[in-house]
């Protein structure tokens, strides 16, 4: 096909006129051919000229800039996706300092709070007991004075009875004496 | 064939004895250039991140040349990227102004056609030369060849060779007036036919005008693609 459209094309370049008249094929008529050679070199030429020296560059540009905007956004998405992380990460962090802090807070707190109301507890038993005990002593200081002031008063009391009784003053120190000796023998049944 | 017919518009003129004037075939070229630079310069007026619908069309165009040159002709051709992609956009604007009622189809021409594929020829040939020396001939001898068939494989090689302007242009050619051509006897018929029997061929004049879009754009590709291919076998030696 091809081969046969190129010797069709020589035959009729050898004889344009002839086949031009008979066919009637337009492109085939040279008058015009040096025109057509003329313009189409020249609009072909400032086509190519206007093209490479202005617009390609141009879009060029245009793209180039587009790809390296496209690619400094995704490298900046992923460095604050990775700061974000590092960022997480420390705030996590921080989360579980904090916790750690709390619990020995509270337990802190705590041990003090047992300790002090331990020692609170521990002094004001000490107090009671002393108290205890001091009231002990007034109690058996208490006893000891009522023993002799009922000594004393058993002596008067005996001394008088007697003398009324008998009508005869006795010696109060053998008075005093045997009261003693009964009291003593029978302290026991009235403590 | 009237919509091929070249005719004068304004006067005549002549240079050392040549007819230069200007013709409605200069007219359309004048036409297809200025849509392509308008298209152009508005697509690439403003410098937005986010594109508007021209200014994406022109980095389509941009991005599809730029990707046919790198597929079939690598690195090595980055030099020769604005003058293929003046080229496609050149052979597909004067293809589909052509597609319009009643323009003209600068492409429809032989000698339009030709005097592309020349230049292109000769501009390889001699960027073949420059890049390699008289190693360029040794794209006329294919290795692994039998040395029996050697002779007779390098003529097959230097005639196709030089065939390939021929073959560049005439496709291109043929291609675009055959169409044309097609739409004409079509539309023809439709008239012919009359109101009963005009619609078979009106709505296969319908179809053919999708397929000769389609034809317009396949064109200029392959005018193209082809031109890549030239322009690598100069600049890479396979053979």
């Amino acid at each position: 096909m091809k081969s046969f459209l190129s010797f069709i094309l020589i035959i009729v370049s050898v004889n344009t006129d002839l086949y031009a008249a008979e066919a009637g094929m337009p492109q085939l008529d040279p008058t015009y051919w040096a025109s057509q050679v003329f313009w189409l070199i020249l609009v072909f030429s400032i086509l190519y000229i206007s093209i490479a020296k202005f617009y390609l560059p141009k879009i060029k540009n245009n793209l180039d800039n587009r790809e390296n905007k496209i690619k400094e956004d995704l490298e900046d998405a992923n460095k604050f996706k990775d700061q974000s992380e590092i960022k997480l990460k420390e705030y996590e962090k921080i989360l579980e300092n904090a916790k750690k802090e709390v619990s020995k807070i509270y337990l802190e707190s705590k041990n003090n709070l047992d300790k002090e109301i331990r020692s609170k507890k521990d002094k004001i038993e000490k107090e009671i007991e002393n108290e205890i005990v001091k009231a002990h002593r007034e109690i058996t200081a208490l006893k000891k004075n009522s023993i002799t002031s009922i000594q004393n008063i058993s002596v008067n009391i005996a001394g008088n009875i007697i003398e009324n009784l008998s009508g005869d003053k006795l010696n109060e120190s053998s008075v005093k004496a045997v009261v003693e000796d009964v009291s003593k023998k029978n302290l026991d049944k009235y403590l | 064939m009237q919509q091929f017919t070249v005719h004068r518009i304004g006067p005549e003129i002549k240079i050392a004895g040549i007819d230069l004037s200007f013709t409605n075939a200069s007219l359309f070229m004048i036409l297809s250039a200025t849509l392509i630079l308008l298209l152009l310069f508005v697509g690439s007026k403003e410098k937005k991140i986010i594109p508007d619908k021209i200014q994406l069309i022109t980095e389509m165009f941009y991005s599809f040349v730029a990707k046919m040159i790198s597929d079939t002709a690598g690195s090595k051709a980055k030099p020769y990227f604005p003058f293929i992609f003046s080229l496609f956009m050149f052979v597909l604007f004067c293809n589909m102004v052509g597609m319009l009622p009643y323009s003209f189809t600068v492409t429809s021409h032989i000698i339009v056609t030709l005097i592309m594929a020349l230049f292109i020829f000769v501009a390889v040939t001699i960027i073949g030369f420059i890049k390699h020396g008289f190693k360029y001939l040794s794209i006329f001898v294919p290795s692994g060849v039998p040395t029996v068939l050697m002779p007779l494989i390098t003529i097959i090689e230097i005639i196709s060779y030089l065939s390939r302007p021929v073959s560049l242009s005439v496709r291109l050619f043929a291609n675009m007036m055959a169409g044309h051509t097609m739409l004409k006897v079509f539309g023809g018929f439709v008239v012919s036919l009359g109101i009963l029997g005009g619609w078979l061929p009106l709505s296969f004049s319908v179809a053919l005008t999708g397929l000769e879009i389609l034809v317009a754009f396949l064109q200029a590709y392959v005018f193209a693609i082809l031109t890549c291919i030239y322009l690598n076998d100069a600049l890479n030696l396979h053979h």
